[in-house]
């Protein structure tokens, strides 16, 4: 790290935030687009087909279809750019990065591994260094801002069929929201630190003690909101063929859908590193108490992936819901279950468990 | 940074008086309360900026937009007859106002420090210190604004469901 | 009378709604797996063009003119198929051969022009069941498609040799016996 920085003239902390940030985000973003293979694939194998394995490197190199993703990507770069007449130009062009950017940003709190000391100095393997104040708030505050994405881009498409799925799915992320919060409170409450770095060293390196077994509830709630967060099925009221055309992107098309279709896949990245970090101890290794570095950040991209996956799997298991079913299911009965969890475990603390 | 981020809240506090498109307008509004949440976190208030983020972008202009969005007008309501009396009385009252926060803030013990000792990062505020302080020493008024809160909600629900 | 609806009442187990949501994804995953493990021969997606359908017995396809086993066609021209074509993609025209007529005092006929408009056909078997002589059948080939509209008429000899390499015999272009010079009718 210190050759590096000598070499690009900067301080070795600069250097450092510098390669955190450039792998982070081309990680997440490399998964992202991985994943939008993987859910073809997957749904394929889970319905007895086959899927996208047909595109070939050169024609010739074809590794399980995954050049699918790079024919895709040069697909979407060389369609023509529509714009129909009657949108909300600034907004219209400005809605794929307000859904892109957040889905993004909210990795950055996240650690991926272990820290490490060299040279004297603390490396800590997430963008942002803990003890920062913002903690865990920040993913929520980001994932709030989600919604404006889906809002800005139903609304500037001037597009009946897109305003009513950006509304659906706005309404029902701003409602699932709540639920969720609670639920990480009562994480808050039992670590007593609200910075990712904390909660996961709170849990410890042995699987019974990470928070899914005492919070059991609150996982149930916190993943069930990331579904309607990240606007999943079963709960993606932004789009519906079957009723709404497509959806708050029925409008897009080329570079700009592409980029919507690829923040769903970020934000499902995100969704999956969060319920990782606080429900499954982050890079916690199970059964070793002081990991290497290297194997920290195997557990935790494992972890990730799995949960990556279970979005998938989700997905291509249940029905979707109806509207109103969603919003009781939010409200009657997510938000009781969330306020229960954190009810139990306020009184379980002041009994000194 | 700082003046990025003031930058960044007036602009966007500007553009939103001045944008006749009432979407844009709320988007300009999201805007500057970025500006005001990057200058809590220069203020040391990470704690701060997050809920101003949560609470004011990501839930109320939400819910603003939202309802100007199923209401749907897309056309600007013609101005009533201007009275010139309204527009000198809020002048008036805005600049008061603003005459009066500057006083304040000029005359704030924090600001005789400053000028004093000059500046120093003070520790960063923490959602632990945040809710000591309010369920500690803000009690009373945590619960008052709390049970009001209670009332508004229950006050609307009997507003619009007349037949329960 | 309506249908009466039967209401099933949910255990307990059912009705938290995380147990059913499990076993359904244990459905799923285990569709997953066995996917997964099968290999790509014994799946159900046939990948057309690496791998074909085996059509089965009485597939309506390609139409095969049938003929003898020194090469001779077996169609007598009698029309039969063309009437009864309800496309009408069929053309023939007749022409007379043989040596029969000198010694047995008799004609033979046999087409001399045998079109298929493959664009116009619809491929139902009328032609098959009409003809008298099981001269012209419908196998199992599907895929008749070409770049442009010409190649798409099927003339006597594309007909006669649809199936020459599937079958193993040789392809023919000739007839083996030539046709018999048009008598000139004195009146």
């Amino acid at each position: 790290m210190d050759t590096l920085a000598s070499l690009l003239h900067t301080s070795p902390a600069l250097a450092w935030m510098v390669v955190k940030i450039v792998i982070v985000f081309s990680a997440v973003m490399l998964l992202a687009s991985v994943w939008t293979w993987v859910e073809r694939r997957g749904s394929a194998m889970i319905q007895d087909r086959i899927g996208p394995n047909r595109a070939a490197l050169f024609g010739r190199i074809r590794i399980i279809g995954l050049a699918q993703l790079l024919a895709d990507g040069i697909k979407f770069f060389f369609k023509e750019d529509l714009e129909p007449t009657d949108v909300n130009r600034g907004l219209f062009w400005l809605a794929p990065f307000l859904a892109f950017v957040p889905a993004m940003l909210g990795f950055a709190v996240i650690p991926f591994g272990r820290d490490f000391v060299s040279g004297g100095t603390i490396y800590h393997l997430s963008v942002l260094d803990p003890g920062n104040g913002m903690g865990m708030l920040y993913p929520m505050a980001i994932g709030g801002l989600a919604v404006y994405g889906v809002l800005v881009a139903a609304w500037s498409s001037n597009n009946k069929w897109s305003i009513l799925g950006g509304m659906r799915a706005s309404a029902a992320m701003v409602s699932y929201e709540i639920g969720m919060s609670l639920a990480v409170v009562s994480i808050f409450m039992t670590t007593g630190g609200y910075d990712p770095a904390e909660i996961i060293s709170a849990q410890g390196s042995l699987p019974w003690h990470w928070n899914v077994v005492p919070q059991f509830l609150g996982f149930i709630v916190f993943f069930t909101c990331m579904f309607a967060e990240t606007n999943r099925l079963p709960f993606d009221f932004a789009e519906g063929e079957s009723e709404i055309v497509a959806g708050f992107n029925t409008e897009y098309g080329s570079m700009k859908f592409s980029l919507l279709a690829l923040a769903e896949y970020a934000h499902l990245m995100t969704a999956s590193a969060l319920v990782v970090t606080l429900f499954f101890g982050g890079w916690q290794v199970p059964f070793v108490a002081h990991p290497s570095v290297g194997l920290s950040i195997l557990s935790f991209v494992v972890k990730l992936l799995f949960f990556a996956w279970v979005f998938v799997w989700i997905r291509w298991t249940l029905p979707r819901f109806r509207y109103d079913q969603m919003m009781r299911l939010g409200w009657k009965a997510m938000l009781p279950m969330s306020m229960v969890n954190l009810v139990v475990h306020a009184w379980l603390m002041s009994h000194g468990r | 940074m700082f003046l990025a981020f003031a930058l960044i809240t007036l602009l966007g506090a500007l553009g939103m008086l001045l944008q006749k498109n009432i979407i844009v307008a709320g988007l300009c509004m999201v805007a500057s309360f970025f500006g005001v949440a990057g200058l809590f976190v220069l203020l040391a208030n990470p704690v701060a900026a997050a809920l101003q983020i949560i609470v004011y972008t990501g839930a109320i202009l939400v819910l603003v937009l939202f309802v100007i969005m199923m209401l749907n007008s897309h056309e600007e309501e013609p101005a009533e007859t201007s009275r010139p009396i309204q527009r000198w009385v809020s002048v008036i009252l805005s600049l008061a106002l603003a005459v009066g926060a500057v006083k304040l803030v000029l005359a704030s013990k924090g600001l005789q420090q400053l000028a004093e000792k000059g500046a120093a990062v003070p520790p960063a505020v923490t959602l632990q210190g945040v809710g000591a302080v309010l369920f500690a020493d803000h009690l009373l008024g945590f619960e008052v604004a709390g049970l009001m809160l209670l009332a508004a909600m229950v006050g609307a629900v009997a507003l619009t469901k007349r037949n329960l | 009378m309506g249908v009466v609806v039967k209401k099933v009442e949910l255990s307990w187990l059912d009705r938290t709604y995380v147990w059913p949501v499990l076993k359904g994804m244990g459905i799923t995953f285990k569709h997953f797996i066995k996917q997964l493990f099968t290999p790509t021969s014994k799946r159900y997606t046939i990948q057309y063009p690496d791998m074909k359908k085996v059509m089965p017995a009485g597939y309506r396809g390609l139409h095969e003119l049938k003929r003898f086993e020194d090469g001779a066609i077996k169609c007598v021209a009698c029309f039969m198929c063309a009437e009864a074509c309800p496309a009408r993609c069929i053309s023939i025209e007749a022409e007379e051969f043989s040596d029969l007529n000198i010694t047995q005092g008799f004609e033979e006929k046999r087409p001399q022009v045998f079109k298929i408009d493959m664009l116009r056909c619809i491929y139902c078997g009328m032609c098959e069941e009409a003809c008298p002589k099981d001269a012209i059948w419908l196998r199992n080939d599907y895929e008749v498609a070409a770049y442009d509209r010409l190649s798409m008429q099927f003339g006597k000899w594309d007909l006669m040799n649809t199936y020459a390499e599937a079958d193993g015999k040789a392809r023919i272009t000739e007839d083996p016996m030539p046709s018999a010079p048009r008598r000139v009718l004195a009146m």
